[in-house]
């Protein structure tokens, strides 16, 4: 028999009668909230929580940066595609089960405004976040013009 | 029977030491073998630099601040992510041996491996 519980950090007391010390305060209810979906979301299994992952978009004058968590993905099960102005991500885990091994997939797309060289698009895995750097093509980056006035 | 309890949550907003710098809980398992628990923690984000693990009064802290911010002289154009660190807190009772606790970091993800105390292994009681 497994006996999880969830509280406040702040709950210092291990005692299972604790429960529900430490969770009240002006924000309570914020807490209640967090307290019951993270109790519900960790007690998914893993194959439930595969899908879609967190994305941020970002921008310099040259490029635009996709950044996407991906903890624990297989290197060589992560495909970046650039197609028609959309940016497709697939990746994989291999998560232990009781028995053996399960792979979770996990994709997302993402649309992408500008004008981009498609083969120049590159990507690094680093400590479970993956960055693709998607470089605009010359007429779309922003060029400066010298008017001459007489 | 095994007590393993989680005593974290997400935001720790009510927690006056940390109401500067906000926490999130991360998404973690706990599987338990004969000789000890696997936990598994997603950290995605912390490098090695970054983690922290813990173990005070049968309370085992686990804690990881992202190195990854958003690189200077670049606009945000669209956030789904958080800069806020992780903090996991996960109490024992001191039914592991701290010193045979061993932790691994790859790809955002930890792995540690905890040891039960001999004291917390089920023991056969002969009747006489």
């Amino acid at each position: 028999m497994r006996f999880i519980q969830f509280t406040q950090p702040n709950g210092r007391v291990a005692a299972p009668s604790a429960r529900f010390g430490g969770r009240l305060g002006a924000a309570g209810i914020e807490n209640e909230i967090d307290w019951l979906f993270g109790a519900a979301l960790n007690g998914l299994s893993g194959s439930a929580r595969g899908g879609q992952f967190p994305v941020d978009l970002y921008e310099d004058k040259a490029n635009l940066y996709a950044r996407a968590e991906l903890p624990g993905a297989t290197r060589d099960a992560i495909s970046v595609e650039f197609i028609d102005g959309s940016l497709s991500v697939q990746a994989s885990r291999k998560e232990k089960t009781g028995t053996g091994e399960t792979t979770v997939s996990f994709n997302r797309q993402v649309s992408i405004p500008d004008e981009i060289e498609a083969d120049k698009v590159s990507a690094v895995y680093e400590n479970g976040i993956l960055t693709v750097t998607l470089p605009r093509k010359e007429e779309a980056k922003p060029r400066k013009i010298n008017v001459s006035v007489n | 029977m095994t007590f393993f309890n989680s005593l974290t949550s997400g935001f720790n907003g009510g927690c006056a030491e940390a109401e500067t710098q906000p926490t999130r809980r991360p998404h973690y398992e706990v599987n338990e073998t004969a000789e000890g628990y696997d936990l598994t923690v997603s950290l995605p984000g912390v490098a090695k630099d970054g983690l922290e693990i813990t173990d005070e009064g049968g309370e085992l802290r686990i804690t990881g601040k992202r190195t990854l911010k958003l690189p200077e002289g670049k606009v945000l154009l669209h956030r789904e992510t958080s800069d806020a660190a992780f903090e996991l807190l996960l109490s024992h009772g001191n039914t592991i041996v701290p010193e045979k606790t061993v932790a691994d970091l790859r790809d955002g993800v930890l792995h540690v491996k905890l040891s039960k105390a001999e004291s917390a292994k089920p023991r056969k009681i002969a009747v006489s």
